[in-house]
């Protein structure tokens, strides 16, 4: 876990609202090619380390990392600049737009998005080639029927995963995914799987997911920490993790009938 | 029949104001309540260079589209801190703004309220070929529009109506295109005045006030917002109608009301049972 | 120095009639959330109807006024319940009920403008004793506004303050869905609310008729300064911001129409830009 130059690396957080300390002093690593996961109860600030990250707001101590260089002036309108990109927890996503435009709009770099791009021939040739590959990660999802279909017309599942593959067309190395799972139907969930593990993993990207349900990051998470009355209380392997009597005790216990 | 060539010439000029309007308002979801104002710094500005300075006049429509453009960012940029209902509050004070400014500090002939005396090349100096050239050029505007409608551009811009800030999150800045798509809207609205002064012969300022910017929510509110067939479909039936009133036998102070009173009608309708309008495809629940 | 203070006594006498349409305005748009533009035409059916009976049928000043009122109040609530009501109930928001809102403006208008066959004014019916003080103007008139005002204030005052309706008035210009949760009658008091306001409107109307004159587009006039009065001031007091604003506003018009005559529109409208970029929520919000 000494791998600082690739990867999320948060070093030091802490953070507080007021009065209210929300967490202090946490470190964590996300290294490429891994997904690490972060879980703990409501309200122990796993959101606000996205957001931290993303630049909604600063942390009061601690630096952030992206492959071993530091972030500063990051917003949250020029994350992907930085190589991030975030999903909500709340879908968001455009419900105008058909499914495969919302794929489409992420794309970053697109010269069709100017006027001037309106007339150049390579902006056509860049369109067919992005609608292609929207069209492969529709299919990891098992979207592709749904393509032409209006983004706000679909069930709160299938816009959850358009999120999440609209957040991996950014091209972004370093994806925060915030509750990818919640809400969805038992179903989807092996999309999700098969999304972060084939999509993210494959091409090197590092992932940091924030979590309720334990099965997901079971089967996908690397390493995994444990957040809780603003501290880590445990991290590392996952199984090793999961089994810690501490966590079991004052985490896992409340969200498993074991 | 000059009387119908002349409403044909106006029917292609509304159209092109209308596509314009449909791209910020139904495409951008930027509700501007204020766009007479660059159809009348086009008007203008073709006109004063036209007659005041001996401008050709295709160079001074050119001018007069590109002044509109820029006078389109320069209003736009302070007011895009500002969101849905206040912006578009402060888009309909733009009215009033700039009629004082035409009625003050625009060009008039002497002893009259407005401007007239275009010197009007051979393809826009009688009605026929003036039909006919504002009507090509009409379509080259829709052809343009629908162009950008249907290109990645216009995927960011509903994009950007949608959810700015999802979009912003992706990596891209919803304001970049709010920019882009104003000020083109302004420039085409702003070439569009200056074909209007061509067909007028005779502009002033009471042209261009709010009523006017009512008119163009109208016509592409009942044709249809985010719509390109709906811009035009729009202007043609009102327009049409409009001229149809005159056959009623109203006597001719009621017609104007009597218009009025229809749009005022047509606006609640719309409101109530279909905010979309006849072929539209944005329905804002704003 | 008398200039200033000639221009300040102009000023204070429009602020009355600002205020009047303003209170009226924020009433509704602070609890509410609608943007009712038909406000100025509320106002304008009122002085039409003084009009029509004090001096084309000779009925006398206070009971063409009451009537004149009264008319704005069935218009104002007629507007609510025929207009905004579907509009909402069918999903539409702020936005779509300020385009219905501009509809039925635009409507009344124009009956006004075929009424009056193209006419533009409608003569006083007033008169306008002056007085001089120390060099400057006064108006006889502009005491019996300032009487007119201060009392309607007064009352509403004391109704926002001491009856139940007016604190869940006050409940709703905070938070309307804490309001609505916590079981605040939103239809008695949004019938309340439209009454009121509409009164408001008409008295200004009815005195206006009876002080200036009317003409068919002074409804849009007024309903905006009123709204400019009303971002001056801010929404969330209602009376007193508002009242604020109304006077500011109008010492603010009466400098510009001493200093820049035809630029009336432009201040007016440059000023509520201005202050929607920099601080929507007005001087006291």
């Amino acid at each position: 876990m000494t791998l600082r130059n690739n990867g999320l690396y948060i070093d030091r957080l802490s953070m507080n609202f007021g009065g209210v300390v929300v967490f202090e002093d946490i470190s964590i690593e996300a290294p490429s090619s891994k997904v690490t996961a972060c879980i703990g109860p409501n309200g122990a600030g796993k959101t606000t380390i996205i957001n931290i990250v993303c630049g909604v707001f600063p942390p009061r101590t601690g630096k952030v990392y992206i492959d071993g260089v530091q972030l500063s002036g990051v917003r949250p309108f020029n994350t992907v600049r930085y190589g991030l990109c975030r999903s909500f927890q709340d879908v968001r996503i455009f419900p105008s737009l058909t499914a495969i435009e919302n794929v489409l709009v992420a794309m970053p770099n697109q010269g069709g998005e100017s006027l001037s791009g309106l007339f150049l021939p390579g902006g056509w040739r860049q369109e067919r080639a992005n609608r292609e590959r929207a069209r492969h990660l529709l299919q990891a999802v098992a979207l592709e029927s749904a393509a032409e279909r209006a983004a706000g017309e679909l069930p709160f599942g299938q816009q959850k995963l358009l999120s999440l593959v609209r957040a991996i067309a950014t091209g972004a190395r370093v994806l925060l995914l915030d509750e990818p799972a919640a809400g969805l139907e038992s179903d989807l969930i092996p999309h999700v799987v098969d999304l972060i593990r084939s999509l993210v993993k494959a091409e090197g990207r590092a992932t940091f997911l924030v979590e309720h349900n334990i099965e997901l990051v079971r089967q996908v998470a690397d390493q995994i920490c444990v957040l809780q009355a603003g501290r880590i209380i445990a991290s590392g392997d996952v199984q090793r993790v999961l089994d810690d009597q501490t966590v079991i005790r004052e985490y896992l216990g409340q969200v498993y009938n074991v | 029949m000059e009387h119908l060539l002349y409403i044909g010439t106006l029917i292609a000029v509304w159209t092109i104001v209308a596509l314009a309007a449909n791209l910020v308002i139904g495409y951008t979801g930027m509700m501007s309540m204020g766009q007479a104002a660059y159809l009348g710094v086009g008007a203008y500005v073709t006109a004063t260079l036209n007659i005041l300075l001996g401008v050709n006049f295709y160079l001074a429509l050119l001018i007069g589209s590109i002044i509109a453009a820029v006078v389109g960012a320069i209003t736009l940029l302070p007011l895009l801190r500002i969101g849905g209902f206040y912006f578009a509050l402060a888009t309909l004070g733009i009215n009033f703004v700039f009629f004082d400014i035409f009625h003050n500090l625009a060009p008039r002939v002497e002893g009259s309220e407005g401007l007239y005396g275009l010197q009007l090349p051979d393809l826009l100096a009688s009605s026929a070929p003036r039909f006919a050239t504002t009507v090509a050029v009409a379509i080259a505007c829709a052809m343009l529009c629908q162009a950008v409608v249907t290109s990645p551009l216009g995927r960011a811009l509903r994009a950007t109506r949608d959810r700015p800030d999802a979009l912003a999150a992706l990596g891209k800045d919803p304001r970049r295109y709010q920019v882009l798509i104003w000020t083109f809207a302004a420039g085409l609205t702003g070439l569009a005045g200056g074909l209007y002064a061509a067909t007028l012969f005779y502009i002033d300022p009471t042209l261009f006030t709010l009523d006017a910017s009512i008119l163009v929510l109208v016509y592409i509110g009942v044709g249809g917002l985010a719509s390109t067939t709906g811009s035009v479909l729009g202007v043609i039936l009102l327009i049409a109608f409009n001229e149809s009133l005159r056959f009623l036998g109203l006597p001719s102070q009621f017609v104007g009301p009597f218009q009025q009173a229809i749009y005022g009608l047509l606006l609640i309708l719309l409101m109530i049972f279909r905010r979309r309008g006849l072929v539209g495809k944005y329905d804002f629940t704003e | 120095m008398t200039i200033l203070l000639q221009v300040l006594s102009t000023g204070v006498g429009l602020a009355g009639y600002y205020a009047l349409i303003a209170v009226g305005f924020a009433l509704i748009f602070g609890t509410l959330r609608i943007f009712h533009v038909a406000h100025g035409t509320v106002f304008m059916i009122a002085g039409y109807a003084f009009f029509s009976l004090h001096r084309l049928l000779g009925v006398n000043v206070f009971a063409s006024a009451v009537v004149g009122v009264f008319c704005a109040v069935v218009a104002g609530l007629a507007i609510d319940k025929i207009v905004y009501g579907p509009v909402l109930r069918r999903g539409g928001g702020m936005f779509a009920v300020f385009i219905a809102s501009l509809g039925a403006a635009l409507i009344v208008e124009a009956g006004f403008l075929a009424w009056s066959k193209g006419v533009v004014s409608v003569a006083r019916t007033g008169m306008l004793d002056t007085f001089i003080v120390g060099g400057v103007a006064f108006r006889a008139f502009d005491f019996v506004i300032f009487a007119f005002v201060a009392a309607a204030f007064g009352a509403l005052y004391l109704w926002l303050h001491r009856t139940s309706t007016g604190l869940e008035v006050r409940g709703l210009t905070d938070n309307a869905d804490l309001a609505a949760v916590v079981g605040v009658n939103v239809r008695r008091t949004r019938y309340a609310i439209f009454l009121i306001a509409s009164a408001l409107a008409g008295l200004a109307g009815v005195l206006v008729a009876y002080d200036t004159g009317l003409e068919p587009s002074i409804g849009f006039k007024m309903l905006f300064i009123g709204v400019v009065a009303v971002i001056l001031g801010g929404v969330r007091n209602i009376l007193l911001g508002t009242v604020v604003g109304a006077t500011c506003l109008g010492v603010l018009t009466a400098f510009a129409g001493f200093l820049f005559p035809e630029w009336n529109s432009f201040t007016i409208f440059l000023i509520m830009i201005v202050l929607i970029i920099i601080r929507p929520q007005g001087i006291l919000g």
